[in-house]
């Protein structure tokens, strides 16, 4: 009897592990999300395949993968021809995907001028290689400056900075008012941060890093140097502190131990999140235009998003395909209405950014004022963006640690980012 | 004796098995063999040995992410491995990571098997609890003295603080040597077990006649140590040494949890790179070449590690 309750015992999880595989494979499309790894996010990506698969009938297979583990597991997928029917990319990894096999361009499957009627030209333009429209926004915005509104106070700084002098002089009064704080907390562990504070700093001071036609920039002038020679002095004072990445910083300005950062809107969430607070932290989240070098000049910010991806066996897609309609969904008013309001972002297309509860977000209103003119990065737009950001990364943290002079940390740069731009072909 | 007589006093021969056929049994006895050893050859295969030719022929390939297809490129990319001073600075950091890691679990792990093989109170426990390193899985433990060094809420700027030694916390992972010195100590903590448990099992065999007559002759601690335990663990020595040269020049996830390779690449060691270069610049050939010159690193130890098991067999 026992032998028999086994053998019914095995069959029966023989036969679940059936059908579990079967639901599995049954799926019409599989969505790889870095959003649906994410605590804050998963909730909202989990109601949008919901409200997708009640519309369509159509079933969705999430694949969630960590931010950082999303580039390598698209690669070894498509190595392994496993690719995910749509994928979410950041916009900066954009240009390294371009020549994977699969990738569908999406002027193809809906037309280019359907698009160009539906979408901000901005948030469009972050999914265009050369002609093809390799990806379509899911969520846009830019990486400016937060501050944290009540250590400022606490600091005694009544005015927002505007310039460099008075930026310096914030950090100064917060450093000394605010015990045990880290005034700015600038990226100076993670080679991908480093390039964002470093990239931001450098366009302020007038400089950039690599030209329009991949001309390595940085090194022939002043800009690069009394970038990062301003970034050295804030931790000579001790106005930023060593073994600080972007989910550092955002801890620490949740907990009131540091004033200022640079980050994607959707760091209201994180905050949100980190500070225990909820909602109630938002009268602390002040959106601020980066501080000039020169009254009067545009400050600068960094374009940023997320984006959708679809791939096919063939690298062609009909817009009835059932990755075709998740993206169309994802793109809707319905979707865009909710979505990037949730994760503290700008929707992507003109409808929605007209949408009332969009321009009634005081935050986004006031990230729109404060860093809505950003610049395109430029260093994701190549191929060996990666290489590039540890070239990068690596000389400027070498100065921020005192391991080498700003100069030859400049001038190392110069050299290497040559070298590596010598055999690149610009893809856009 | 005569040659008859010598054939008379001969043994007679074995009764032979009418079933039995010439060299039967040896044949026999080599097939069960071939087919015990089977499952493990075809693990051995599809495991280890496949992706080690596939990584060696990818060394002679360029690819990228923006080749499609691997594209034949000769030596080219171990032209360009001596061309790049990264990588061979990699070789010298993998180099001091394992002789100071190598060295100092081997001086820790026999001390901590000299205090363990003494009659105490507790020893038991004590010897049960010192396995705890080896028992975590080690990016575990590699975060937890990623936050002992914590710059901002780390024990050991705590403590040191406490004691007046520093006066401001220090950020220990910030500095090449600060950085190398943290992942040296997390590895040597997480090997001391493993050490340790090699030289408790050689001290255990050994005659306490011999160490008791060395005392009665007026012999101190260090030199029975010397004179007759360490000769008494020098094959015990040389395995553990071999073993932990090879472990080390494999280590990747502890560092790589604790420091990224960094600050800068400080201790970016030859697993880290080859890691950085496949998986973070997608120069899948230019890796597979770093990985196929780090092999040859290996080998030597490795040749020295089978020769003395297979002259001890």
């Amino acid at each position: 009897m026992k032998k028999i309750k086994s053998i019914a015992s095995v069959a029966m999880l023989a036969a679940g592990l059936g059908l579990s595989g079967q639901a599995a494979n049954a799926a019409d499309l599989s969505f790889m999300s870095f959003s649906y790894a994410e605590e804050a996010a998963k909730p909202s990506v989990e109601a949008l395949l919901k409200g997708f698969e009640a519309q369509t009938k159509l079933t969705v297979e999430p694949l969630g993968y960590a931010w950082g583990d999303m580039q390598k597991n698209i690669f070894l997928r498509s190595r392994s021809k496993t690719l995910p029917s749509v994928a979410q990319l950041s916009e900066r990894w954009l240009p390294s995907f371009a020549n994977v096999a699969g990738l569908v361009d999406l002027n193809e499957v809906y037309g280019k001028d359907k698009l160009a009627a539906v979408f901000a030209p901005d948030a469009l333009a972050m999914g265009q290689i050369g002609s093809k429209q390799y990806a379509l926004p899911l969520i846009s915005g830019s990486i400016g400056l937060i501050a944290n509104k009540a250590v400022l106070e606490k600091a005694g700084v009544t005015k927002t900075p505007t310039t460099i002098e008075e930026f310096r002089n914030a950090l100064v009064a917060v450093r000394d008012k605010v015990p045990n704080s880290v005034p700015y907390t600038m990226a100076t562990k993670n080679n991908g941060s480093i390039l964002l504070d470093f990239m931001i700093w450098t366009w302020t001071f007038g400089g950039e890093i690599i030209d329009e036609q991949g001309k390595v920039k940085i090194g022939n002038g002043e800009a690069g140097k009394q970038a990062l020679g301003f970034m050295v002095g804030l931790m000579k004072d001790r106005l930023a502190a060593p073994e600080i990445d972007r989910p550092d910083a955002r801890r620490l300005v949740a907990q009131g131990a540091s004033a200022f950062f640079f980050d994607a809107p959707q760091a209201r969430t994180h905050l949100r999140s980190f500070s225990g607070q909820g909602p109630a932290f938002d009268a602390n989240v002040l959106p601020l235009a980066t501080p000039v070098a020169i009254a009067g000049k545009e400050p600068a910010s960094i374009q940023w998003g997320h984006l959708l991806v679809q791939f096919s066996a063939d690298g062609k897609a009909k817009a009835d395909t059932p990755a075709s309609q998740f993206i169309t969904y994802l793109t809707s008013d319905d979707a865009q209405s909710k979505f990037p309001l949730e994760q503290s972002a700008l929707p992507v297309t003109k409808s929605a950014r007209a949408n009332p509860k969009v321009t009634g977000d005081a935050f986004l209103t006031a990230w729109a004022k404060a860093a809505g003119n950003p610049r395109r990065n430029e260093v994701g737009i190549w191929p060996n963006a990666a290489e590039l950001t540890q070239i990068i990364g690596e000389e400027a943290q070498g100065a921020l640690l005192g391991q080498k002079s700003v100069d030859d940390a400049i001038q190392a740069m110069h050299k290497r980012l040559e070298t590596s731009m010598a055999n690149v072909n610009k893809q856009n | 004796m005569s040659v008859a007589a010598e054939i008379t006093s001969a043994p007679a021969p074995a009764q032979v098995s009418p079933h039995a056929v010439r060299g039967g049994l040896k044949a026999g006895q080599r097939r069960i063999g071939m087919l015990l050893l089977l499952p493990a050859a075809i693990a051995f295969g599809l495991v280890i040995l496949y992706p080690f030719l596939q990584a060696l022929a990818l060394s002679l390939f360029e690819y990228t992410l923006e080749t499609p297809a691997p594209r034949f490129y000769g030596l080219g990319n171990f032209a360009k491995i001596a061309a790049t001073p990264d990588v061979w600075q990699a070789f010298v950091t993998t180099a001091i990571y394992v002789f100071f890691t190598t060295t100092g679990t081997l001086i820790l792990g026999l001390g901590w098997a000299l205090i363990l093989n003494q009659p105490f109170r507790g020893r038991g426990l004590l010897r049960s609890m010192s396995l705890l390193p080896w028992v975590l899985p080690s990016t575990v433990s590699a975060f937890v003295w990623g936050w002992i060094f914590n710059s901002r809420y780390g024990v050991l700027n705590a403590f040191l603080l406490e004691l007046g030694v520093i006066d401001m916390p220090q950020a220990w992972l910030s500095t090449s040597t600060g950085a190398m010195i943290a992942v040296i100590i997390t590895k040597i903590w997480l090997s001391i077990p493993l050490f340790m448990a090699f030289f408790l099992a050689g001290l255990q065999n050994m005659d306490r006649e011999q160490v008791d007559a060395a005392r009665v002759d007026g012999a101190n601690n260090w030199a029975i140590l010397r004179d007759h335990v360490l000769p008494h663990l020098r094959p015990v020595l040389i395995v553990v040494v071999v073993l932990g040269v090879i472990g080390n020049l494999q280590q990747f996830d502890t560092i790589y949890a604790l420091t990224g390779g960094g600050p800068v690449r400080a201790t970016a060691v030859l697993s880290v790179e080859v890691y950085r270069r496949a998986f973070e610049q997608w120069d899948v050939g230019f890796a597979s070449a770093i990985g196929v010159l780090w092999v040859a690193t290996l080998l030597p130890p490795a040749f020295l590690y089978l020769r003395m098991l297979v002259k001890g067999a």
